[in-house]
């Protein structure tokens, strides 16, 4: 529930942001309507579906199951909605209308019998035409509203009369009347509707630990639903107001109040019969209703007895309705081919691919060991050939299923819009918030993992980085301050800057900070960048005191943790009086990368290749030194120099023998890293890996070869960083 | 409902319950000057949150706004009948909205 609502949250907002893109350009968009569609006809699948149940259960005996009502109310009530937000007036309107008519069914205004039902069909087939044409670009101004009107004034029609309503027998109920006046006209009519078929009525009333409520209250609610329907939940002050709540339950059953109260057996729980209904249940107030619908039947839609099924659809056949909504559904299913996938289904198959990966490496080494033996070179020769066209079906095969779980930026600068409307109403700052490549990909994985350290670096911005309205203008800028997000890609990666043109970072301050807390010595000289990466650094922030926005004890170094999990990194340029630019760069997946496989020693390491710049040999004699670590002169700029051997504590090859540098880069940070063996390429799937191994800084997993079982994938990030600040620290 | 209470961009802290059953567990966390509630929600509905605010001394003098999509006459009926300050109808226009919170939150009646 919880999850469905937030879903319909996010919905809400995406389309807000879409229309008013819509009416921007004022001009019909298609890719606008695109979107709409391929939402909306999830929806319309589903008001089908309920509609064709709904009539299944009005022609049988049994009483119309209420959630299914409300449940197509809904989706007319979200269908609306969502058209209204895409600027879709005709839409908006008949769901609009369509919702009218389900309101008054679910408030008991109109029976289930009235024609004003019948006509929700043509409504959904109306819905599924205007939806076809719009997905073609056939809309029109003109003819949509003509074909809605119509049909509007037919519901009108329909429903001209309204059924009056029944005298109140409600008045006569031993109910409290604060219960009574809480009840909404939906529960009323539920309430009379229960009474009608002769049900039992009796009060549930229960107290809860007020910390503990929600999780008792629903036990308790789940055992009351099996046996009848709760038509309201009032809460009222318990004996202790402070620390407890009481919850009335009205319920309505079939089973004897005594046998509910033996069967409810919770806690400071009380069972009050407020009406007997008349014995035997539902058959009293219904001669001719069916034995066997125990009472949790009329609930659940399913509760539906099966046989009566195919006899109900022939019934709705007999309107007239029914049959010029046939061939719409056809036409629906072609209105547009988006299909929504859990994103768990996509992991197993991009896992799957990740194994087929790693075979294919496996029958590639087998074939050049066949290669290799003069005996068997014609079949080897024979296998590598069909082992090239397997590896490009495989490459076909893996960017087709990354490419399903690319999603589009837009999602990330809807959640940062949210976020800056809200602090703006909190800081009372005018600030503006633009952005740029809506439109670039990312792996859906990472999109939901970037959100965090996103609204985190523009809130920082927003808080800290630019100024008052006053002070912007005394500085000769414009009163309202403006943050920037970018997104675009470059090569293997994705570059996100966030970019202010607030009071950029006091340098001095940073540095006097992390003096003081023992990061750096005050001796220490460090360039104006270096100074600047060190609020990445943990237990270092520069604002003087917490404030509520930027919130308490999360700091930019725990940005560039959750970033180097992803396999990014997060650089700052700062200019005083300027601005502020952080840039983050992150792989486009996690799901297969390819990593370069070297050896040291007897070990070898998988490295990410998409931070792979170039490899060389480099002689003993090349190494230079400076500031006491070891550098390479690259092509007239100094590598810093990293020794895996060292740092993962393995016996390497000497000193003085003939080496490999790995030149890594993570965003403008440059490190070469020295290795004993260059072993080649391989695609390969990072698995996590559990144990101690997992503390090990700079491993950032494992991953399988395809001849010789696992081997440990360097952390690009963490070793580049760790460098960098060794050497700084020297 | 907390966007267009945002929108309004007065000088008030918001605090959005999702459900009738989160307001209930926010209701003894913080001083509210002011409750907005629609009518149809998960669990229990406005009326009932209505209700027990009202029934509720420590929380019965904190004005009420009843906010609702599918507003019918009863309920807009019941919901002042229990006690709430204000009933508005959606879709109401933003300027509507902030007139009857700003008048409640400065102690007038707001209008019904």
């Amino acid at each position: 529930m919880a999850a469905r609502r937030s879903k319909k949250k996010s919905a809400k907002s995406s389309g807000a942001q879409a229309a008013s893109k819509a009416k921007a350009a004022s001009t019909p968009n298609s890719k606008d309507n695109h979107e709409f569609v391929s939402e909306a006809e999830e929806i319309l699948e589903r008001m089908f579906e309920d509609l064709s149940r709904l009539h299944e259960q009005r022609h049988g005996d049994t009483e119309v199951a209420p959630d299914l009502v409300n449940q197509i109310f809904r989706s007319a009530h979200t269908l609306k909605g969502l058209a209204g937000m895409f600027g879709l007036d005709a839409i908006s309107e008949l769901s609009h209308r369509m919702e009218d008519i389900l309101d008054a069914l679910r408030l008991g205004r109109i029976s289930v019998d009235s024609p004003a039902i019948d006509l929700l069909d043509d409504g959904v087939s109306l819905l599924a035409t205007l939806m076809t044409r719009l997905e073609r670009g056939e809309s029109s101004d003109e003819q949509d509203p003509a074909m809605v009107q119509t049909y509007l004034s037919r519901i009108d029609e329909a429903i001209r009369a309204p059924e009056p309503q029944t005298g109140d027998e409600l008045e006569g109920l031993d109910l409290d009347s604060s219960l009574l006046r809480a009840l909404t006209e939906y529960e009323e009519h539920r309430l009379r509707e229960n009474l009608r078929r002769g049900r039992h009525l009796v009060l549930v009333d229960s107290t809860f630990e007020m910390i503990a409520f929600e999780e008792g209250l629903s036990e308790l609610s789940v055992a009351v639903r099996e046996v009848g329907e709760i038509v309201s939940t009032l809460p009222s002050p318990g004996d202790a107001p402070e620390s407890q709540i009481r919850f009335s339950l009205l319920v309505a059953t079939e089973i004897e109040p005594e046998r509910l109260a033996s069967r409810l057996d919770f806690p400071n729980t009380e069972v009050h019969s407020i009406h007997r209904g008349q014995a035997g249940g539902p058959s009293a107030a219904k001669p001719n209703s069916h034995a066997d619908s125990e009472g949790a039947a009329a609930e659940t839609p399913s509760g539906q007895p099966v046989e009566n099924g195919p006899a109900h659809a022939e019934a709705g056949d007999d309107s007239p309705l029914a049959s010029s909504a046939a061939p719409e559904i056809e036409s629906l299913r072609s209105i547009s081919e988006t299909v929504r996938v859990d994103i768990r289904k996509l992991d197993e198959l991009m896992n799957l691919v990740g194994e087929l990966v790693i075979q294919r490496a496996a029958i590639a080494a087998v074939a050049q060991r066949l290669t290799e033996d003069k005996y068997t070179a014609r079949i080897g020769a024979e296998l590598t050939k069909t082992h090239k066209a397997l590896d490009r079906k495989l490459k076909e095969l893996q960017s087709g299923v990354l490419d399903v779980r690319m999603v589009p930026f837009r999602q990330i600068f809807e959640k940062l819009s949210r976020v800056v409307r809200r602090l703006r109403r909190d800081l009372g700052k005018e600030v503006e918030l633009k952005f740029n490549g809506a439109d670039t990909e990312l792996d859906k994985l990472l999109v939901e993992q970037l959100v965090d350290p996103l609204v985190h670096i523009v809130r920082n911005a927003f808080d800290h980085a630019l100024e008052s309205p006053e002070e912007r203008t005394n500085a000769g800028k414009s009163p309202h301050g403006c943050i920037r997000v970018s997104a675009f890609q470059r090569g293997n990666h994705v570059v996100i800057e966030v970019r202010d043109d607030g009071r950029g970072m006091n340098v001095e301050a940073i540095r006097e900070k992390a003096i003081e807390r023992g990061l750096i010595s005050a001796q220490e000289t460090l360039s104006h960048k270096e100074v600047l990466n060190l609020v990445f650094e943990a237990g270092l922030s520069t604002a003087t005191e917490v404030s509520e926005t930027s919130g308490r004890g999360v700091g930019m170094d725990v940005v560039r943790t959750n970033l180097a999990g992803m396999g990014g990194l997060v650089d700052l340029v700062s200019v005083a009086g300027r601005g502020t630019t952080v840039t983050i760069t992150l792989p486009i997946t996690l799901a297969i990368i390819q990593a370069l496989i070297v050896g040291i020693g007897e070990e070898r390491f998988a490295i990410p290749l998409n931070s792979v710049l170039e490899t060389m040999i480099v002689e003993p004699e090349e190494i230079g030194h400076s500031e006491g670590r070891e550098v390479l002169n690259l092509r007239g700029e100094p590598l810093l120099l990293c020794r895996l051997g060292e740092e993962f504590e393995i016996e390497a090859a000497g000193r003085d023998e003939r080496q490999f540098v790995v030149v890594l880069g993570m965003g403008e940070q440059r490190l070469g890293l020295l290795v004993d063996r260059l072993e080649g390429q391989q695609n390969t799937v990072i698995k996590s890996i559990k144990g101690p191994l997992q503390q090990i800084r700079g491993i950032a997993g494992a991953t399988e070869l395809g001849d010789s079982g696992a081997v440990l994938v360097i952390d690009v990030s963490t070793i580049v960083a760790d460098a960098v600040r060794r050497r700084e620290a020297a | 409902m907390a966007s267009s209470l945002e929108d309004l961009e007065m000088p008030v802290k918001i605090v959005e319950a999702e459900s009738g059953f989160e307001a209930l567990r926010f209701l003894p966390r913080e001083d509210f000057d002011l409750v907005v509630t629609d009518i149809n929600m998960p669990d229990i509905n406005g009326l009932e949150l209505v209700s027990f605010i009202k029934n509720n001394d420590k929380y019965s003098s904190i004005p009420l706004v009843i906010v609702s999509t599918e507003g019918s006459d009863r309920d807009r009926d019941k919901g002042l009948g229990l006690g709430a300050d204000a009933y508005l109808a959606k879709p109401f226009d933003p300027e509507t909205l902030r007139q009857v919170v700003g008048d409640l939150l400065s102690g007038r009646p707001g209008s019904g």
